[in-house]
């Protein structure tokens, strides 16, 4: 029965993503080099199909193999709550016992997932999957975290969205080790694909990102992505940059754990320093800050 | 603390998704987060997804009148996988006279037309607390 498996992952990444300190220490000592699954990043614009090409990928590669789905939506940055939409585009798959999917909120992180999500990985790659994807969310110029967490980043780009210079400018498309045009049944692909051969010809540490075009929408041009999603694969073991890769994901950890206690004890001790000395009668805040200062520094100094 | 973990779903072939959709940007608003699944799914999808996502609370939305069907089978489903601790809840077009039946069946409120988002939001904000006493 798939959910008992199912029900023990999905709470061991909850409180992962809760930040519960024995649970990351668990997830910490779990392997990051497992190089029998791949781990593929999709980013793109806001509705640009991201959601509908992870739903065709994980159907084509759950016919053989066992797949897990992290898809990431922004959090509301008034309540902190979230609408996580992403699984409306894959309902078919839900009841498919080798496909795991879990909708992430970024809980406020800039740069497409939460600060969580290497550690969640450490703990999604022990249930021995074959592939995980990881949807982020629809991503402006900024959101190229991604790039340091998967193995294989596909950049979706569509047709029309106003300005094909615009795709071109931005940072999101150095990332790319794919390029994936979808929507290609729109008007417009020629002008997107015209703008894209340019950085998609530019050859980086020896691999030259391919272009491809989809239609999500009715699974076309899927196998031909599929085809080089393997050869990036395949590309990335003979060349040794998958362990680099693995080790960027690892850094990335490091920095977003170190950040998110950091900001912990941010929150904190200035909250305490401005409890403490609000209502003090004996000196004006609005005069002179340099007791209050010299606190401050003095707390910092023992952390 | 973590936020609350809701699965919004809309059981059956029911095509009306407003309720459902105003109930999750409430349930958003009051920092919760809310998996929505769309239209059009079976008692098994919405359990498998609620199970997936390390839900707190399943919410049905139906106003097609298949209630009575639907939501019993929905815990029943969690309870058999193991998930029986997940709260279910629903709304939608029910007469007053199937509620107490879908209350025994254990659905742990229902919320028909003309319901506040306040009081959803109470009633979800209420059952934590419980759970946590
Ligand atoms: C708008 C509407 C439509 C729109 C739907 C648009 C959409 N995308 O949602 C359209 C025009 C498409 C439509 C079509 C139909 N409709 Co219509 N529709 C309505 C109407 C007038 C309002 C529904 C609505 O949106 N209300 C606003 C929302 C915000 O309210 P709500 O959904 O009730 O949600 C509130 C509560 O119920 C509760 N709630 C709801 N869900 C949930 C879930 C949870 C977890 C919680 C906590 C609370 C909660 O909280 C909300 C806030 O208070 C109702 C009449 C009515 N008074 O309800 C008929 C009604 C629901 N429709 C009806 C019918 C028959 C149909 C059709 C079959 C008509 C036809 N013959 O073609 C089709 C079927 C469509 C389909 N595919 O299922 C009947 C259903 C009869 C029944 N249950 O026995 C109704 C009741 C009208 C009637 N009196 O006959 N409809
Ligand atoms: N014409 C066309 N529409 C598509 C195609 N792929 C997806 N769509 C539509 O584009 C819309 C957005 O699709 P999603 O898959 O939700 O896009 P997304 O990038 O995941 O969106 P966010 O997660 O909200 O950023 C939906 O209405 C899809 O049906 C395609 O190849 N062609
Ligand atoms: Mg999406």
């Amino acid at each position: 029965m798939p959910s008992s498996w199912q029900r023990q992952l999905a709470k061991a990444i909850s409180k992962i993503e809760n930040m519960d300190p024995q649970a990351l220490s668990e997830a910490a000592s779990l392997p990051l080099d497992n190089s029998s699954v791949q781990i593929i990043g999709v980013t793109g614009p806001p509705g640009g199909g991201k959601s509908t090409l992870c739903s065709q990928l994980i159907q084509a590669l759950a016919a053989e193999h066992k797949v897990a789905a992290l898809l990431v939506d922004p959090s509301s940055p008034f309540s902190g709550g979230a609408i996580l939409g992403d699984r409306i585009r894959m309902q078919a798959l839900v009841s498919n016992p080798n496909v795991y999917i879990r909708s992430l909120s970024n809980r406020g992180n800039a740069g497409g997932v939460g600060s969580s999500v290497v550690s969640i990985l450490r703990e999604v790659m022990s249930y021995s999957f074959d592939y995980i994807l990881i949807e982020t969310v629809g991503a402006g110029q900024s959101e190229v975290k991604i790039a340091s967490i998967a193995d294989t980043t596909l950049v979706v780009s569509v047709p029309n969205l106003g300005d094909d210079i615009q795709a071109v400018k931005s940072g999101i498309l150095e990332i790319a080790d794919i390029f994936v045009i979808n929507k290609a049944d729109l008007p417009g692909v020629d002008s997107l694909y015209t703008a894209l051969r340019e950085s998609a010809q530019k050859q980086v540490d020896g691999w030259t990102a391919p272009l491809c075009q989809t239609v999500a929408l009715e699974g076309l041009g899927i196998d031909a992505l599929l085809v080089e999603i393997d050869k990036h694969w395949q590309w990335l073991q003979q060349s040794g940059r998958l362990l680099e890769k693995r080790k960027f994901a690892a850094k990335f950890e490091i920095m977003e754990l170190s950040r998110v206690l950091l900001q912990k004890h941010l929150d904190k001790v200035p909250a305490e320093v401005l409890a403490r000395n609000l209502n003090r009668k004996d000196i004006n805040l609005l005069q002179r800050l340099d007791e209050v200062y010299a606190e401050i520094l003095n707390l910092f100094g023992e952390v | 603390m973590a936020p609350i973990r809701v699965l919004m779903a809309k059981p059956g072939l029911d095509g009306h998704d407003r309720g459902a959709k105003v109930v999750s940007r409430a349930l958003r608003d009051a920092g919760m987060e809310v998996i929505y699944t769309g239209l059009r799914q079976s008692p098994d999808q919405i359990v498998q997804a609620a199970i997936q996502e390390d839900v707190d609370f399943v919410g049905l939305s139906c106003l097609s009148g298949a209630h009575n069907s639907l939501f019993p089978k929905v815990v029943e489903l969690l309870k058999e996988r193991g998930a029986g601790e997940i709260a279910v809840f629903g709304g939608g077009v029910i007469p007053e006279a199937d509620i107490p039946g879908l209350r025994a069946a254990g659905i742990e409120a229902v919320f028909t037309p003309g319901t506040s988002l306040e009081e959803i939001v109470s009633f979800i904000r209420e059952r934590v607390k419980k759970d946590h006493a």
